[in-house]
């Protein structure tokens, strides 16, 4: 019998670099993670210059877009919104992969690819300069920061982690967003805060429509289906076999006079789904539904979480070759 | 400025967390929302502490300074604390040799001849040649030993005089040498809460008669804390009997220094990091400490941890009157310990390591596991305990059946015999207590080899009689199951396990409190 307490060499090597994700960032327990006070923000202007942009458009067109059509099966729907937009305007995007935001950039008419800004995780994608720089710079990413999270830190037993950092890190972001407006960027939002763990949309925050209020903003709703089951949290690269993902832009929603921001952020939400119900049906028959108010809920069923991860993760079709367009 | 102690409270973000595990050291994952206490960062040390004595001694509280207390042709004795402090070990200059050095500097301007220096060990064990040199420095050693630098003996009769009784019916017996010295002066190191103050003298140059009035099963159940004088009946006996000496003429100079959390140093510091904070270097360290420890024999491994000493600062000397010494200097030790934290848990998690204070240089055997577990670190607490009443303590701790032959004799025997019967502390204390306090040859031993004296077992299980009588359930990760079922807890082999045992006692959704605990840590529970 082996002795109490002891074990294998291989055993701890692996319980030490999985505890301690060697070749990752090290991650700090929310409730001794040091104010945000003491983040410096990432610079991120350098992006925006013409040299920027550039470098960025080149990227995305000749790495980017050829590495998602190797790996994918993208298929682009609803160009026609662009025809009779004007800029700057919202993207709001439905979020449950990596791939998300690539694909979002890469399917963007030309143009408003080259004037779009993307709200990224502040803790997330700007923890580490390199990574920092590289978010900055393929997908003109400024860094958001996540207030639920921030408000959840904080120590009771030394009270040093004030919420008021999360707070002044919040502000600082939509500021920086509200420049960006102000320059004529667009902006790419995920206004459910974080990648979906099932697959379903979560609830949104109001960030994106706070903003499109303020400025009176156009905002375009855009329902990605597939990436889920190409690449979803935990996965570092797509499946393999080429999986269809779709990438559907909905007619631009436009905040009513007078209305408040949890009614246009309900509106937005209402949007995307009906979107979804497109790409997953027709045209016509979501139409319709959407006329009825029967849109399914693009929260999913309100059933077991292995049901509703079964059911997102099931493959989209794909249509026999000699019917691909 | 060192971070202070905090809470930690456990999400999925946190790494496996270190708990000591004897000679050994495991990673644990507690489970999510689960609360960690932490203790403060060292206080930076004294940088001239030998200024910082020379100044206690020039202004002392509530006395005249030393040097107006030394006279010629008076008697001196200077007493210290034994082998049981600090711990770990302090890397030499230890600093009683130094405070003593300063001592001896004046008592030599003052023309006094007549000096004895005693070790105060009570009950304890002799400390060897070596470690009476360790502890006094080379140069007080050889101008002392063994003449006039010796160990106190408890067993002594011809050498103990009875000073007279409390008003409680509490026995003050002391060395004749201590008793009838014009001047005591009391060097101590302050590393918990529990030292110091009125129980140096009276405990550490007493006698059974004497220690008995509160070294008992009724004194430990009524001192909650022990580590919190004002609630601990222990202490407020041991307050009683220094007031008497005092009254009685006996003339005692208190000189009292506090050390930082300063642990664990050198190649072994990354013992006390916070493990979020490891570098790749720590976490190397890491794999190599538990590779040594889970390959090589505990003999081996106690030899090796032993030549680790802490690099401790001294973080405060005070002297003069013991009471205002001793408030000066429970101030400063609970501005390195203390550490808040909000109710109590169903369940405490601590690590016990592999040393304690009756177990220096030698073996932890099963009684003093006991000890060390519900005993200090169960009474960790100041205001209410960690866990609820009727909630479960688990302790990471192999508890093997292994005793030191030299230096706990009466120990085998009371984990054979004693433990065997019964396992009540009272009823202990009734039944067999004084058959071992005289057993001739457990006293002798105590008087000639290096043995802890035939009462001494007893003592260390009356000290976990509060936690017993408190707890609910007592789980051994990792131990040895017969050892631990003759003490009466239970063993698993995972912390997962014990969880699941513990379940029987407080649910299956415990709130699980534990303590990261050396660097030592007092728990001020709200």
């Amino acid at each position: 019998m082996k002795p109490a307490g002891r074990t294998r060499l291989r055993a701890d090597v692996k319980t030490v670099a999985r505890a301690w994700r060697w070749g990752h960032r090290p991650l700090v327990p929310r409730s001794v993670e040091p104010p945000a006070a003491e983040h410096r923000d990432f610079p991120t202007a350098w992006a925006r210059t013409e040299t920027g942009k550039l470098a960025r458009e080149a990227l995305q067109r000749f790495a980017l877009a050829p590495l998602l059509a190797a790996e994918t099966r993208p298929k682009v729907h609803g160009l026609d919104v662009f025809e009779h937009l004007r800029g700057p305007a919202i993207f709001v995007a439905n979020h449950s992969s990596h791939l998300d935001a690539p694909f979002v950039l890469t399917s963007l008419p030309r143009e408003w690819a080259r004037r779009t800004a993307t709200g990224a995780a502040a803790d997330y994608f700007f923890d580490v300069w390199w990574r920092a720089a590289a978010t900055a710079l393929v997908f003109n990413a400024f860094p958001v920061e996540r207030s639920s999270r921030k408000r959840s830190n904080g120590s009771r037993a030394n009270g040093s982690r004030a919420n008021g950092s999360r707070a002044n890190g919040s502000s600082r972001a939509t500021a920086l967003a509200r420049e960006l407006i102000a320059e004529g960027w667009s902006i790419l939002m995920f206004p459910e805060g974080t990648r979906s763990r099932d697959g379903w949309v979560r609830p949104f925050k109001p960030g994106a429509a706070r903003l499109a209020i303020e400025h009176d903003l156009p905002v375009v709703p855009i329902a990605i289906r597939g990436s889920y089951q190409s690449m979803p949290r935990g996965k570092g690269w797509p499946a393999k076999g080429r999986l269809p993902v779709s990438v559907r832009f909905a007619h631009a929603v436009r905040p009513a006079p007078g209305e408040d921001v949890t009614a246009f952020n309900d509106r937005i939400r209402t949007a995307l789904a009906a979107a979804l119900d497109e790409d997953r049906t027709t045209w016509w028959d979501a139409r319709r539904r959407a006329a009825r108010g029967d849109t399914p809920d693009a929260g999913g069923p309100d059933a077991a979480g292995w049901r509703r991860r079964w059911e997102s993760s099931r493959p989209m079709p794909v249509k026999p070759r000699a019917f691909r367009t | 400025m060192p971070r202070p102690g905090f809470v930690l409270e456990v999400d999925e973000r946190t790494p496996p967390l270190l708990f000591h595990f004897g000679e050994g050291v495991r990673l644990e994952r507690l489970p999510i929302g689960s609360r960690v206490l932490y203790p403060s960062e060292p206080f930076p040390g004294i940088a001239d502490v030998d200024a910082a004595i020379e100044h206690a001694l020039e202004h002392p509280e509530g006395s005249e300074p030393l040097r107006a207390l030394l006279k010629p042709g008076m008697k001196l004795t200077i007493a210290f604390d034994d082998i049981s402090l600090p711990l770990p070990q302090m890397r030499t200059p230890d600093i009683r040799g130094r405070v003593m050095e300063h001592v001896l500097e004046a008592a030599a301007r003052a023309g006094v001849d007549d000096v004895h220096l005693v070790a105060a060990l009570s009950l304890h064990r002799r400390m060897t040649p070596a470690e009476l040199r360790r502890a006094v420095g080379e140069r007080v050693f050889r101008s002392f030993y063994p003449d006039s630098l010796y160990n106190h003996d408890a067993e002594d009769r011809d050498n103990l005089t009875l000073i007279g009784t409390t008003e409680h019916g509490e026995e003050v017996e002391l060395s004749t040498r201590a008793a009838d010295s014009d001047l005591i002066v009391y060097v101590n190191i302050n590393l918990v809460a529990m030292d110091g103050g009125h129980k140096s003298v009276s405990v550490g140059l007493g006698s059974y008669r004497s220690v008995k009035h509160h070294h008992n099963v009724r004194t430990m159940m009524h001192s909650r804390s022990y580590m919190d004088p004002p609630s601990s009946a222990l202490h407020s006996s041991c307050d009683r009997m220094g007031r008497l000496l005092a009254e009685s003429g006996v003339k005692i100079f208190t000189i009292e220094t506090t050390l930082n959390n300063d642990a664990f140093g050198g190649s072994i510091a990354w013992l006390q990091k916070r493990e979020w904070e490891w570098s790749i270097k720590d976490q190397a360290s890491y794999l190599a400490t538990k590779r040594f420890t889970d390959a090589a024999p505990a003999h081996v491994k106690r030899k090796v941890f032993s030549r680790f000493a802490a690099p401790y600062g001294l973080t405060g000397v005070h002297a003069g009157e013991t009471e205002a010494v001793h408030a000066k200097t429970i101030a400063n030790v609970h501005r390195q310990q203390l550490v808040e934290i909000d109710g109590q848990a169903d369940v405490l998690v601590a690590g016990l390591p592999s040393i304690g204070p009756y177990n220096v240089n030698s073996i932890m055997n099963p009684i003093l596991v006991t000890c060390e577990g519900l005993g200090y670190f169960f009474n960790m607490y100041r205001g209410k305990p960690l866990v609820r009443e009727g909630g479960v303590m688990i302790m990471f701790h192999p508890v093997a059946n292994e005793f030191h032959q030299v230096h706990h004799p009466s120990y085998v025997d009371f984990f054979e015999e004693v433990l065997s019967e019964t396992r009540d502390p009272a009823a202990i204390e009734s039944k067999f207590e004084q058959q071992y306090a005289t057993d001739p040859w457990y006293v002798h031993l105590y008087r000639n080899s290096y043995a802890y004296h035939g009462v001494h077992p007893f003592y260390m299980w009356y000290w976990a009689a509060h936690a017993m009588d408190h707890l609910g359930d007592v789980i051994f990760v990792g131990a040895d199951r017969a050892t631990v079922s003759r003490l009466g807890f239970r063993a698993a082999s995972t912390l997962g396990d014990a969880l699941d045992m513990a379940a029987e006692t407080v649910g299956t959704s415990p709130r699980v409190t534990a303590m990261k605990c050396p660097p030592l840590l007092l728990a001020d529970v709200r």
